[in-house]
């Protein structure tokens, strides 16, 4: 057949859609949906404004030496691609330093956000903010190294199994767990699916024989082998380190020109965090400012004081580079049990907050007060903190129905374990597996207050976290390539980073596991201000 | 030279609807910063600004998706796309999903599999990428088809041949999988791609000849190809709808073995140095050209080099259309062009 050339009389001189009505009048906040589905925001309204700007950037960059612009490529900071408009005015920005930017889709920031060389990170444009990502729908993840046959089986039976559980026919669930085993016999548990498949074999066995309203599903280990296991896991895999990584580069921007700090650590165990951002304000241009470290953790049962002893090493190397350093343990079995008034915070300190995995174990059942994760987001509101760092997996183990959760579960972690196999040598990785392994048994065995493991993704923190008064500071360009530069560190080829409005995830392969967010407190309405 | 260029800003602006046009010159402009005069790409701020999607078990528009890792040793990723069985339309139990894994996709149906490339210029974009993700769902859609699209290795890290290499690893997975199978208990396999994916779908297609490998037919998007001459297309277009000479070569320079200009068959096959498909049992070819693409004159030779020796091909020109336009739903190419793709998918009246 001859080539059929497009009859060019069907399109209409807009070049539109077939329809030859206009669109309707779209409400003034509404995205232009296509764009959506592409990745990008921009109000429908604002479309014109925005090929305008586009069409300036255009002429801009013809103007400008190829090397110019590749320069702005290597050393500018960029945030958030998704919000068009404000990506085009930073473009704008670097290639033309003196002509401001139409502010069209961006906050003021004035002072408020991060300070390096691209413009306001501070949002305050609420419809930029708004919850209804468009990817929020998009519930359930499958990302993974399936292997075929015996692993199908596996993981069909699995399901059976925690679907006769969610039913309540623990006798079928039983007969099921026997099946399991004979499986986990003939598929190779020493890798992929069959390893983390025994660990779920193990949570479900549990469940069904200790049903959780019962007995004690979980031993709760002591705090010295809880920090070996949290050791291990650290050393394995690349996830604490790009928490705490990321964290440190986010505060040590929010920091920048303050001379009191005060980080107020929600998890202190080891104080693997600290030493690099004392060394980096050590080496801050302009001389490190007085740090104070709260460490909040467990209380210890053994008569030791660990909280004291981090404390004390971390002065030690605080002392050896110069930085002023005061350290204060508050020791708390549950973060609600946490008073602001223990924390000691002066009006005149900048405050951090970080929180590397803690926030979700608030999402259990509240008390006459009301839900826990709200109590301590209202008094971390309290404290104005120049940035509440929040460090989340990426995964929803919180939904009401079991199967569900088990089912997003055995998702999330066989991806983890995955990751793990590829880069871990033996030894490191039996331990950090038993880490792992706790996570999976809380989620799948527990309820009510003993489950603490309640993960929700980003999408959910990014509603509850606005809701509570708290609007997000962008992560930028510099801190995803240098996440990207910290894998490289290790060896297994299948980290991912990647940017997601603002907020940076680090996954494998195409399935984000851990995800991290900056935040910054609004000042509630009632407060009065008595200066600047 | 401004005030040319007023023209050409003014002249694409009228054959798209605007949202489309800020969506090819955002891609234009920001991919300007990440090609580097010296031949090397900007990685990092590449993939900083590449907008991605996650998989969906969950059915949207009626299509659900899953990655898996097809080849270890190089971290060759797939995300499957599957249209949903419509009573289960709004929320597949996953373990409905591994049922589905386990046995074939259909035994009396024929369904086809579309092994899909993304396009990139075979730098830019991945599999999960939204553009493409968003692509591939409507092809899973609109085909009642399943879509793989590959993520393969991109230049200029992984310059000729690592992207042929990874298509190849494709199909022959694809091939193998029993789960792929429909009618017959047979892989009915198609392959598609836009841009470098077009590129890749030729030379995939051509590797396939002396294997036992049946691929069924070859769709092609204004495939990538070019040639060390300058066409009147060329010469004529450049700058004007988004696309220009120069990006076009720094993209080759980038793929191309070091030394190797644009006559190299990887970019010119039916060139000087190019194969005659002559007598070759190669797959019939659906080549979709749009009118406003600078190297069309290099499709529509490629084309003809099919007719010429004798193949199978439908050419498909879009008089008005410009790079891009399939990628959102708002125009008529992109309507026709997807109609056409669904009839092309069909199994032969006398199916073997």
């Amino acid at each position: 057949m001859g080539p059929t050339p497009y009859n060019s009389s069907n399109s209409s001189s807009s070049a539109c859609s077939s329809s030859t009505k206009p669109p309707p009048p779209q409400p003034p906040d509404q995205m232009d949906h296509l764009l959506a589905g592409a990745g990008y925001k921009v109000r429908s309204n604002d479309l014109t404004q925005v090929a305008e700007r586009l069409e300036h950037l255009e002429t801009v960059m013809v103007k400008s030496s190829p090397v110019d612009i590749s320069d702005i490529g290597n050393d500018a900071v960029y945030y958030n691609p998704t919000d068009l408009a404000s990506w085009v005015d930073s473009l704008l920005t670097e290639l033309n330093p003196n002509v401001s930017g139409s502010g069209s889709g961006s906050g003021s920031g004035s002072g408020s956000g991060f300070v390096s060389g691209s413009g306001p990170a501070y949002v305050s444009d609420p419809v930029m903010n708004d919850m209804n990502n468009v990817y929020g729908e998009f519930g359930q993840q499958v990302v993974t190294p399936i292997e075929e046959d015996v692993s199908i089986r596996l993981v069909h039976v699995l399901m059976t199994c925690a679907e006769a559980v969610q039913r309540g026919d623990m006798s079928l669930a039983g007969l099921l767990i026997d099946d399991l085993q004979g499986l986990l016999g003939r598929v190779n548990s020493g890798c992929g699916i069959g390893k983390v498949g025994s660990f779920f074999v193990d949570a479900l066995s549990r469940r069904v024989v200790n049903s959780p309203q019962n007995g004690v599903v979980q031993v709760d280990l002591s705090a010295y082998e809880n920090e070996i296991l949290y050791h291990h896991y650290y050393e394995a895999c690349p996830y604490l380190k790009f928490a705490h990584f990321t964290a440190n580069q986010a505060i040590l921007e929010a920091f920048d020109g303050q001379d009191c700090v005060h980080v107020i650590d929600f998890n202190l165990m080891q104080g693997l965090q600290w030493p690099a951002l004392i060394q980096a304000l050590a080496l801050r241009p302009g001389g490190p400012p007085l740090l104070r470290l709260t460490g909040i953790g467990p209380p210890s049962l053994d008569g030791r004081d660990s909280l004291r002893e981090i404390g004390l090493k971390l002065a030690e190397l605080a002392r050896s580079v110069n930085v002023r350093f005061a350290f204060r343990g508050v020791a708390a079995s549950r973060l609600d049990d946490v008073k602001p008034w223990m924390l000691q915070v002066s009006p005149k300190e900048a405050v951090a907050v970080n929180s590397i995995m803690q926030l979700h174990k608030l999402l259990g059942p509240g008390g006459p007060r009301g839900p826990p994760v709200d109590l301590v987001l209202d008094w971390i509101r309290d404290l104005n903190p120049r940035i509440l760092m929040v460090v989340e997996q990426e995964s929803n183990h919180n939904q009401p129905e079991f199967l569900d959760r088990f089912t997003e579960s055995l998702y999330y972690y066989s991806t983890m374990f995955d990751s793990l196999d590829a880069c871990t040598a033996q030894p490191e990785k039996t331990l950090a597996e038993l880490y792992i392994q706790r996570e999976i048994c809380n989620v799948v065995c527990c309820e009510g207050s003993a489950r603490v493991e309640r993960h929700e993704p980003l999408v959910r923190w990014r509603e509850r976290l606005t809701g509570a008064g708290f609007a997000p500071l962008h992560l930028g360009s510099n801190a995803f390539k240098q996440a990207r530069m910290l894998l490289t560190l290790f060896s297994a080829e299948g980290y991912s980073v990647e940017e997601n409005e603002g907020c940076l995830t680090l996954g494998w392969h195409s399935r984000p596991l851990i995800a991290a967010s900056a935040w910054q407190a609004i000042p509630k309405p009632s407060v009065v201000t008595t200066g600047r | 030279m401004a005030g040319s260029d007023q023209i050409n800003v003014c002249e694409s602006k009228k054959v798209v609807p605007l949202n489309t046009w800020i969506l090819m010159s955002n891609f234009k402009l920001a991919y300007n910063l990440l090609r580097r005069p010296d031949g090397t790409f900007n990685r990092h701020l590449a993939e900083f600004l590449d907008r991605k999607v996650p998989a969906n078990v969950n059915p949207v528009d009626g299509v659900f998706s899953f990655d898996i890792v097809i080849d270890r040793s190089t971290n060759l990723l797939s995300r499957i796309y599957r249209p949903a069985a419509p009573e289960t339309e709004g929320g597949v139990p996953l373990s409905t999903s591994f049922n589905l894994l386990e046995k074939p996709v259909s035994k009396s149906d024929f369904v086809p599999v579309i092994i899909f490339f993304h396009g990139g210029s075979f730098a830019h974009s991945s599999a999960n990428s939204a553009i493409y993700d968003i692509l591939c769902r409507r092809l899973a859609g609109l085909c009642k088809a399943v879509v793989v699209s590959v993520n393969y290795r991109r230049a200029p890290e992984h310059p000729y041949p690592s992207a042929y290499d990874d298509g190849w690893t494709a199909l022959e997975w694809v091939n193998s999988r029993p789960w792929l199978q429909s009618k017959d208990s047979k892989a009915h396999i198609f392959l598609a791609g836009d841009s470098s994916g077009g590129n890749i779908v030729h030379h995939v297609a051509l590797r396939a000849v002396k294997s036992q490998i049946r691929i069924l037919g070859n769709i092609l998007l204004n495939p990538m190809f070019g040639g060390q001459t300058r066409t009147e297309s060329e010469t004529r277009l450049d700058t004007k709808y988004f696309v220009t000479i120069q990006d076009r070569d720094w993209y080759w320079k980038a793929f191309l073995p070091e030394g190797e200009d644009r006559d190299h068959p990887a970019c010119n096959p039916f060139g000087p140095r190019g194969i005659s498909l002559e007598g070759v049992k190669f797959p019939k070819s659906l080549v979709v050209v749009a009118g406003l693409d600078l190297i069309q004159d290099w499709q529509l030779a490629y084309a003809d080099g099919l007719k010429r020796a004798g193949q199978d091909v439908k050419l498909l020109f879009l008089e008005k259309a410009t790079i891009g336009f399939y990628l959102l739903p708002n125009n008529d190419h992109f309507h026709i062009v997807m109609d056409e793709i669904s009839n092309f998918v069909r199994p032969m009246p006398d199916c073997e």
